[in-house]
């Protein structure tokens, strides 16, 4: 029996590193040529850098306007992901425990128009931002990242209210709170595990969107870091290397982000799973 | 204290979400829709009202149907394909003891990355590693024409399209994972159930929930596939891989630029995954109610 | 306080009045007035240039503020060329326009039509570019933007294998084919494909089309504009086009225009369908690499034989620009007299205006010699859905989806499609 353990994790874990080494395949090689000049890249893709090489980070540190990018970008997903949060697990709660036909009916509203193909709304959208004079606005942007976010998160909520039991709303009902107390001192912290997901997956879906922005901000003070990347892909077509440094640069904030955040991620599930 | 009406209290609560979503996804879209009944080309001022002919030439638009066939094509392999490896990874991460936040962090982080980016990264391997390693690693089997060869291509398209989204379907079936109680796995352990089994008839009910998420979030988001093919085909060679949403964009914005024809083109492809999904979302939730 | 202001602005303009008569260097303090402000949008496509043009603007600036006693702002924007369409479109198309902006020359038809195109006949720019140029940026005798990137382009070659082995540049067909088998007895491979991006295999089809209608059928696109003509009368293209795919590197599929320039600056092939603005990548990748122009042959008249010349980037002047005065100035200060060759010359762009004195690069000269001789005509205009669309199709043919004949009747298709 143990025996059978043993050979049954040694595949498992065999199977994971393959898998692991495919994942980071693609960023590995982006690391490693990122260091070198591009001579050296255009010889033997897969060596090592002869040495480590800085130059390229340094130049393209610069040219991004890193430092401002970075705020920029961390200002509009946390002002967007909150906005989205707060307002899709309102509506997703009071949604869940209304049984009504206008519940069924907002609800299927929200879901169908995740359906709704971007480049169809695109133009229209734009036009929309110029009637109400948010173009250039961070804060406008992350309005509209709400909007567009909403019904996803709202999905989600949905679903995983059906999954927490109401007696608890009701005693506190009976305890005397009104249905916005409820919601923000019983409802909402049992909605954490979902919650962590939801700004999750938006937080990234925001920081890597890149073609919203570039319509809705033209003012390269407020450019986002991926913006800032794309004018030099412009700039640097031919030159791989530095390229490739730029995209480790645009990448990295995320990936310490979610280094970080990994620990949060794993208390908030295993929370949601005691109470639940 | 007087009791609220339900759906007065509803909509207080809805209202700010409803007024976002409506003011920054309805509206754009009731104004794409009429749009699509115009023969405006995204560039001149003044625009004919032209009724459903845009819609009669969509029928007899070959080009167009073909994008709808490979769109879909790509869709069931990807439901399946993506799906089945993210369920797989989390049920073989959840069954280790050591290292579980380290494969996890890992798996989820092509998520992180952009597809245009990763996309783009995926190209320096495709046309240069692998060709080294066909070349002087002598893995032969590597040397195919993996952007020129529509089939490929596609195997292509589905590797990177897999590698950028497995990571984020792994993430919601771990959290359901480990929302099955320890105590039901024990038991059926008990029984004398095998992993097999007890995987089968006891976790796939409980999570099935985050069955019905993940493959509404795939066949949505596959549907709209455009970065991943934009960034490695860009739908080539040809036509040969080109999906509905690239072949709306190139409508709307390259070639004579017919943006009228174009919305007419996303209306159809909206209505097409909405049946679909509404298909789907029975099929489902009449499972869930079974189980 | 306002009386006591007006008098020590007397007295210190007297003052300086006087300064003046000594000093001429402060006249430009001497201004009276508090310098106008004003701004100006301008969005172009040319990204790779970012740098140069800053710089350049910074000097229009300058010289506004000097000349004109404006304090300008100028807010550049270049979008990757991949957006850039669609971000200037909605621009255009939501009352948000740029005051200056970027096209190429092949829509200047289209975009003239929907009004977003200023004439500008007058300026004194349009005296200072050269007859050929001026020719691919005007409609109906009106010039409607000011050149920037213009080329008269065909085959690149590399000049020292040509050289070692005795070869001269093709006027015929079958020359072309003589030069394909000497090389390929000496181990070298013809022609360089990268095949990756659709625009680089239309652009046999540009050269192709150019020649053979410029000196067989020189009606043709206006009989196509009128669903009388087929890409049938134009089955020659596949001759040049045959023999390239033939003999060209393998794996042109994953081959990017980017990567294509580099392979064939380090002597990858003998040759290279492609424009002149891919020397920059070239010279990089190999300084050393001594490039050379030919123009395509198509068949066995050489009267079909001639280079492409072309304008790539363009920049309009929008007719409802809130400054008009200044994008007027700009425009003019792109051609200026004094600074405007040295920018040309920074992003290595072809000269093509009297301002521009520079020694042009050899393979530009190249080219050049061929207009001179009378052999260059006129970038077709076609509907840029069939320019898009020959490209699909040549990667179709290419990996052999499609044949000949159906190429034909497709475009005839899509050409007749495009004219609705």
């Amino acid at each position: 029996m143990r025996k059978k353990k043993i050979i049954f994790n040694i595949f498992v874990y065999t199977f994971l590193c393959i898998a692991a080494i495919f994942c980071l395949l693609p960023l590995w090689m982006a690391l490693v040529n990122s260091f070198k000049t591009n001579g050296e890249m255009l010889t033997n893709v897969m060596s090592w850098p002869s040495r480590l090489r800085f130059e390229n980070y340094v130049r393209t540190f610069d040219k991004m306007n890193y430092m401002r990018s970075l705020f920029n970008t961390i200002f509009l997903s946390t002002l967007s992901v909150s906005v989205m949060v707060v307002f899709s697990a309102l509506a997703g709660w009071k949604l869940c425990r209304t049984k009504t036909k206008l519940s069924s009916f907002i609800l299927a509203l929200f879901i169908f128009s995740m359906l709704i193909p971007f480049s169809s709304i695109m133009i229209p959208l734009y036009k929309l931002v110029l009637i109400l004079k948010i173009k250039n606005s961070l804060i406008g942007l992350s309005f509209i990242y709400a909007g567009m976010g909403v019904s996803m998160a709202i999905f989600l909520y949905h679903g995983f209210v059906k999954s927490i039991p109401i007696e608890l709303e009701e005693a506190a009902a009976i305890d005397g709170c009104n249905a916005f107390q409820t919601f923000f001192y019983v409802v909402f912290p049992m909605l954490k595990p979902i919650t962590v997901t939801i700004v999750i997956t938006n937080i990234l879906w925001i920081w890597n969107d890149f073609l919203l922005p570039l319509i809705i901000i033209s003012d390269n003070k407020k450019y986002t870091l991926l913006l800032s990347t794309n004018t030099l892909f412009g700039q640097y077509s031919s030159d791989w290397t530095a390229i490739l440094s730029a995209l480790i640069l645009a990448a990295l904030p995320v990936i310490v982000f979610y280094s970080i955040f990994q620990k949060n991620i794993l208390k908030g599930i295993s929370d949601g799973a005691l109470k639940g | 204290m007087k009791k609220l009406n339900p759906n007065v209290s509803l909509m207080l609560f809805a209202a700010p979400a409803l007024i976002v979503y409506g003011l920054f996804k309805l509206l754009p879209a009731v104004l794409g829709l009429f749009y699509s009944t115009t023969d405006w080309n995204g560039l001149n001022k003044t625009y004919n009202f032209i009724g459903v002919s845009n819609f009669i030439e969509i029928i007899g638009d070959q080009y167009f149907w073909n994008s709808v066939l490979f769109t879909l094509k790509y869709v069931i392999v990807m439901v399946i394909v993506a799906n089945v490896i993210a369920l797989f990874l989390a049920t073989m991460i959840e069954s280790i003891n050591r290292g579980k936040g380290l494969f996890r962090t890992v798996f989820y982080m092509p998520n992180m990355i952009s597809m245009i980016i990763g996309g783009y990264m995926w190209m320096f391997i495709v046309t240069k590693v692998l060709y080294y390693m066909a070349d002087n690693w002598g893995l032969t089997f590597l040397d195919q024409s993996w952007i020129g060869d529509p089939r490929y291509a596609f195997i292509a398209i589905i590797v990177v399209a897999s590698w950028g989204s497995v990571g984020y379907l792994m993430i919601i079936y771990m959290a359901a994972l480990q929302g099955v109680p320890t105590s039901l796995k024990e038991a059926a352990y008990l029984d004398g159930a095998s992993g097999w089994q007890t995987f089968w008839a006891v976790i796939l009910p409980m999570i099935r929930h985050a069955v019905t998420i993940c493959v509404f979030w795939t066949l949505n988001s596959s549907f709209q596939v455009f970065d991943v093919i934009y960034s490695l085909t860009g739908g080539g060679p040809g036509r040969a891989t080109q999906s509905t949403a690239l072949n709306i964009y190139e409508e709307a914005f390259k070639g004579n630029i017919r943006y009228g024809y174009a919305t007419a083109k996303s209306t159809v492809l909206f209505v097409i995954v909405l049946i679909i999904t509404i298909i789907q979302l029975r099929i489902m939730s009449k499972k869930e109610q079974e189980a | 306080m306002k009386k006591f202001l007006a008098l020590s602005l007397v007295i210190c303009m007297v003052f300086l009045t006087v300064a003046c008569a000594k000093e001429p260097v402060a006249e430009a303090i001497a201004t009276p007035e508090q310098p106008r402000e004003a701004e100006l949008n301008i969005m172009m496509s040319i990204p790779q240039f970012m740098d140069q043009w800053d710089t350049y603007v910074q000097q229009f600036e300058a010289k506004m503020l000097a000349e004109e006693n404006i304090k300008v702002k100028v807010n550049l924007e270049m979008p990757s060329s991949d957006q850039y369409e669609s971000v200037l479109q909605a621009r255009l198309t939501s009352d948000d326009a740029p005051d200056l902006f970027t096209l190429h020359s092949n829509n200047i038809g289209t975009y003239n039509k929907a009004g977003y195109l200023t004439d500008l006949s007058n300026e004194p720019l349009a005296a200072k570019i050269y007859e050929n140029v001026k020719a691919t940026v005007s409609v109906d005798g009106k010039l409607l933007g000011v050149p920037i990137e213009s080329q008269a382009w065909g085959v690149l070659y590399n000049k020292d294998i040509f050289e070692k082995l005795d070869l001269e540049a093709p006027k015929t067909l079958s020359e072309l084919k003589n030069i394909v088998n000497i090389l390929k007895e000496n181990d070298y491979t013809p022609f360089m494909l990268a095949y990756q991006e659709q625009w680089v295999p239309q652009l046999m089809t540009a050269l192709t089309l150019g020649g053979k209608v410029s000196g067989d059928v020189p009606d043709w696109v206006d009989r196509m504009n009128n669903n009388e003509g087929s890409y049938s009368e134009v089955s020659d293209i596949f001759g040049p086009i045959d023999l390239i795919m033939e003999n060209g590197t393998i794996r042109a599929m994953e081959v990017g225009s980017e990567a294509g320039a580099a392979d064939f600056a380090n002597g990858k092939a003998a040759m290279f369908v492609q424009g002149t603005w891919a020397s920059g990548t070239i010279m990089a990748t190999n300084p050393d690499m001594k490039l050379g122009v030919f123009a395509l042959p198509v068949n066995e008249n050489e009267d079909c034989t001639s280079v492409n010349l072309s304008t790539s980037t363009t920049l309009a002047v929008h007719p409802d620009a809130k400054e008009m005065e200044l994008a007027r100035m700009f425009a003019n200060y792109v051609l200026d007299d004094q600074d405007s060759a040295a920018l040309f010359q920074a992003c290595s762009f072809n000269p093509l205006a009297t301002s521009h004195t520079y020694q042009p690069a050899s393979w530009v000269a190249d080219a050049s010699s061929f207009v001179a001789a009378g052999k260059s005509y006129k970038d077709l205009v076609l509907p840029s859905a069939v320019t898009d669309e020959q490209g699909k199709l040549l990667q179709e043919y290419y990996v052999k989806t499609i044949t000949k004949e159906d190429f034909i009747t497709r475009m005839d298709e899509v050409y007749k499609n495009s004219n609705k």
